[in-house]
């Protein structure tokens, strides 16, 4: 099968152990973030804002199911020129709380970033120099580098695999397994981080509120009234009229 | 979380749905796409498929996947998802990373040694 003879016990003591490694230091990391996580404190007004801002975001989205009057009376309750919530609510920057800050981002990196380099040298230097395996289609010379990381042998084809190699293939594989091991928002993968930030929850806070506002009031003042529920009567009477001919 | 979104479909009528059942169900579909990419990799490396066969291995299975989506949702699938096209290629190349790791497992494992 193959041209190359390789040691089974390389298999029992370098291959399955680099995949039990990757896969259960993304566990520990999951639930270490899980641990050492604390609630992010708010205060009153921001969060104010922040309501104030995704109910204006609600009536941009879901606007056309109210009727003309009730959507320019909360139109106008936010976008009033004397009068209007995002006029009249005059805030100052936050200011940054920055001893706080600071330890989130150290907590950050010490649950990302140290894990990869320390596993990740742990390995190298544990495993350092072994040719796993190899993968089942054939490469072309471009992957060696990529591919034989620590094993620098040129009579070698490009589809074999190195130890240091095999780790790196098997952190960015095992990504979407660890979704379907820990759930939708698991912690064991940094990039779901940065997804959570975007999804943005009632506790995120615009970092400057003066400058939010500005942009949600100009985003409500383009938003114009379109009614969704217009032809909902015939809809109705049809749909009943089916289910009743059936 | 119950939120209702809409969006203007190719007709010009609006169509209105439900922002987290969508999401739900898109997971649901993700779960599935994944364990599917994890099991036709195993079967894939045990079998010894190799180069072409391999991919043309996943191709099928992705596109057996989409099928059986299809069958399961039946003649209603506009009432679960927005786009029939769009659960066929969502996520093609993060369930091809997946297949290939265990391909890779697996024939090694098997194979090579």
């Amino acid at each position: 099968m193959t041209e190359l003879l390789i040691d089974p016990d390389i298999r029992v003591w370098v291959f399955l152990p680099i995949v039990l490694i990757t896969f259960l230091v993304g566990i520990v990391r999951h639930y270490v973030s899980i641990l050492i996580s604390t609630q992010k404190k708010a205060e009153m007004t921001q969060i104010m804002d922040s309501q104030a801002m995704i109910r204006a975001r609600l009536l941009r989205e879901n606007g056309k199911y109210l009727s003309a009057q009730s959507f320019s009376m909360r139109k106008n309750f936010f976008n009033n020129e004397e009068t209007g919530y995002f006029k009249t609510q005059k805030r100052a920057p936050v200011a940054q709380n920055s001893s706080a800050m600071l330890t989130d981002m150290v907590k950050g990196n010490f649950i990302n970033v140290l894990p990869m380099v320390v596993i990740g040298g742990w390995i190298n230097w544990m495993f350092s120099g072994f040719v796993t395996t190899k993968v089942p289609f054939p490469l072309t010379l471009r992957f060696k580098p990529m591919l034989q990381r620590g094993v620098e042998l040129a009579s070698l084809d490009a589809a074999w695999v190195s130890s240091a190699s095999w780790y790196f293939l098997n952190v960015f594989g095992l990504r979407s397994i660890y979704t379907l091991v820990l759930g939708e928002n698991n912690h064991a993968d940094q990039t779901q981080a940065q997804a959570d930030a975007m999804t943005g929850a009632a506790m995120t806070m615009p970092q400057d509120p003066k400058a939010a506002f500005k942009a949600e009031w100009e985003a409500l003042e383009i938003t114009e009234y379109h009614n969704a529920l217009k032809n909902i009567d015939a809809d109705m009477m049809s749909i009943a009229n089916e289910s009743s001919a059936s | 979380m119950n939120k209702v979104k809409t969006r203007l479909s190719k007709t010009g009528d609006i169509v209105a749905y439900s922002e987290g059942a969508i999401r739900n169900n898109i997971s649901a579909v993700e779960y599935c796409r994944t364990s599917m990419a994890a099991i036709s990799g195993c079967a894939a490396g045990i079998l010894g498929l190799s180069a072409t066969l391999g991919f043309l291995f996943y191709f099928i299975s992705v596109f057996v996947l989409w099928i059986m989506v299809l069958m399961k949702s039946g003649t209603q699938w506009r009432k679960y998802f927005i786009n029939r096209k769009n659960l066929l290629t969502n996520q093609f190349l993060g369930g091809l990373c997946t297949y290939v790791l265990f391909w890779t497992f697996l024939y090694g494992m098997v194979h090579v040694y």
